[in-house]
């Protein structure tokens, strides 16, 4: 092979590189979330889940303040060479240049991410600099005169950092307990979910939710636009086939995104283009993806089993789903005239753990489907309350923010595996709890 | 020469590697004498900085892991032996085995109701 052909292989070997998808560390901010989850099902973007692995840093809308210097220090974890989009949004987060590529909201962010990563590869664009001042947070030195030795095992506390305490284990040892923070954005989790727990190993023996996570952002539109059937429901009577198709699809969304958490990717990719696709009477083709789903042997091996809280821990609290699969017939829908003159009866099952979850949600995906198709021209009849995907939304009070204060004890002793597909399970959606908390809606209501 | 031949070809592989490995570093940030700063390194996990080293000692439990590791070792054990008289002792060894494996098999659905095959 001569030095030519060499060079050719060389510039293919680039070609090669620019065709592939970009792999873009999307971040959703208030309203975003469907959106970013959308686009998973376009080919030109890889949608991967660390900054190790991606290039190029996505910012969909608002991101609450409090978080910059997390979303900074995201930034800083990619390799070089990386950039930084903004699709949509009203202002450039603090220790971002102003002059960050942004793509106005409503438009395709695909071409611009492309472009990007094109120039980034090619080196006619360089790479971002760190956002956040390259200094440790206490220097490592020991005792000894060259910065060695000293109490523990290192000696000292290596880049600020102490040693792990000692804690009980369940095997009644006492070792190392790892304390861990999660999010605000965590892949797995809604933008701005933070959980704080603890490890023995891999079984978390401590979990913490801190408070004041249904914050809304300071700055950018306080309601995504434009409003769900779900929030439009609580002040105006909305069609019930509306609503019904909003919120099968709203299950097939949180499908998608369990399914891919449980490493089921190309299942997780039908999920999202079903929520794409279906239209009222689809109900069979969703039981068919339920008897396919469980062929897989999901429900029995692989989500575990026997975790949920009791039935009358929850009784009342309208966690929607979850309330219904502890046994609890809690649903908005049944005080409504107009669903109660469709027949409409809610899917109860007394499985009260995780499998059950995701059966109740599959099988209430296929039954608003079947509503949708019978409901026709009616109207909802019942306006300041509305059974929203997740449970009972009311001007001031939203599932999420209900729901929250269940996750230590949902995941205390759980090992790590089992409490993310739990906390996925949970379905948990911080945009709906700060529109529930947002004053503007509560005047109109 | 012939007879440094292979010799020769390991010297030509090892040279090669070094090769690739500093052409890699001099490709690479280090050798442009780009430096990593402190967010650079930081482990991710959402964001938020670790609050304490990731040296951690944890229970391994190799307890469960040994018993099963106890039920195929043994049945190894027996068979090396086993296999050399197979032939000319026929169906009573062949009978023999079923029973030592049937016993063996008690023991690792013991182990296995016991979670000793979940790693945890």
């Amino acid at each position: 092979m001569g030095l030519t052909s060499g060079l050719a292989g060389l510039a293919s070997l680039r070609g090669l590189a620019l065709a592939a998808p970009v792999p873009v560390f999307a971040v959703a901010g208030f309203g975003t979330r469907t959106a970013v989850q959308d686009l998973r099902l376009a080919r030109e973007i890889e949608l991967v889940d660390t900054p190790r692995a991606a290039a190029l840093l996505l910012i969909a809308g608002s991101i609450n303040p409090a978080h910059a210097e997390a979303l900074a220090r995201v930034h800083d974890q990619m390799p070089h060479p990386r950039a930084t989009v903004l699709w949509g949004g009203s202002a450039v987060p603090a220790p971002f240049s102003p002059e960050v590529t942004r793509v106005p909201w409503g438009e395709d962010p695909t071409p611009a991410a492309r472009e990007i990563f094109r120039s980034l590869l090619n080196g006619s664009r360089a790479t971002e600099p760190p956002l956040l001042p390259d200094v440790d947070p206490v220097e490592w030195r020991g005792v000894g005169p060259y910065g060695q030795g000293g109490s523990g095992m290192t000696g000292g506390t290596p880049y600020g950092r102490p040693m792990a305490e000692l804690a009980p284990d369940r095997d009644g040892l006492r070792l190392d307990a790892l304390p861990l923070e999660i999010g605000p954005f965590y892949p797995r989790l809604p933008a701005g979910l933070v959980v704080e727990m603890t490890l023995a190993g891999d079984v978390l023996i401590e979990v913490a939710v801190p408070a004041g996570l249904d914050r809304p952002p300071d700055e950018g539109p306080r309601r995504p636009i434009p409003a769900s059937p779900f929030e439009r429901a609580l002040t105006e009577p909305v069609r019930i086939a509306e609503l019904e198709l909003a919120r099968a699809r709203a299950h097939l969304r949180w499908l998608s995104d369990a399914l891919i958490n449980q490493g089921l990717v190309a299942l997780g990719t039908r999920a999202l283009r079903l929520a794409h696709d279906i239209g009222p009477g689809d109900a069979p083709r969703i039981r068919a993806f339920t008897r396919q789903l469980g062929r897989t042997g999901l429900f029995r091996w692989s989500l575990p089993h026997g975790q949920g809280v009791g039935a009358e821990r929850i009784a009342g609290a309208g966690l929607g789903p979850l309330s219904r699969a502890a046994g609890l017939a809690e649903d908005v829908r049944t005080e409504d005239p107009a669903y109660r003159a469709l027949g409409f009866r809610p899917v109860v099952m007394a499985g009260n753990d995780v499998p059950a979850w995701w059966r109740v949600r599959l099988a209430e995906t296929a039954e608003s489907l079947d509503l949708a198709a019978r409901a026709g021209e009616a109207d909802t009849a019942l306006v300041g309350r509305v059974e929203s995907p997740r449970g009972r939304l009311e001007p001031d009070d939203s599932p999420t923010a209900r729901a929250l204060p269940l996750v230590p004890e949902l995941l205390t002793g759980l090992e790590w595996g089992d409490a993310m597909t739990t906390l996925t399970s949970l379905d948990l959606d911080l945009d709906e709890s700060v529109t529930a908390a947002s004053p503007a809606l509560a005047a109109t209501a | 020469m012939i007879a440094l031949g292979p010799l020769a070809v390991a010297f030509a592989v090892f040279v090669a590697a070094i090769a690739g490995v500093l052409l890699l570093w001099w490709r690479g940030d280090r050798g442009r004498g780009r430096h990593q700063a402190v967010s650079e390194r930081s482990p991710f996990a959402g964001g938020r900085l670790p609050s304490v080293h990731a040296w951690n000692r944890y229970h391994a439990r190799y307890y469960p892991m040994a018993l099963v590791f106890l039920a195929f070792d043994m049945e190894m054990v027996f068979m090396y032996p086993w296999s050399v008289v197979f032939v000319r002792e026929g169906l009573i060894a062949m009978v023999e085995m079923g029973m030592f494996i049937a016993i063996l098999l008690l023991g690792v659905l013991y182990a296995w109701r016991e979670r000793a095959l979940e790693w945890a």
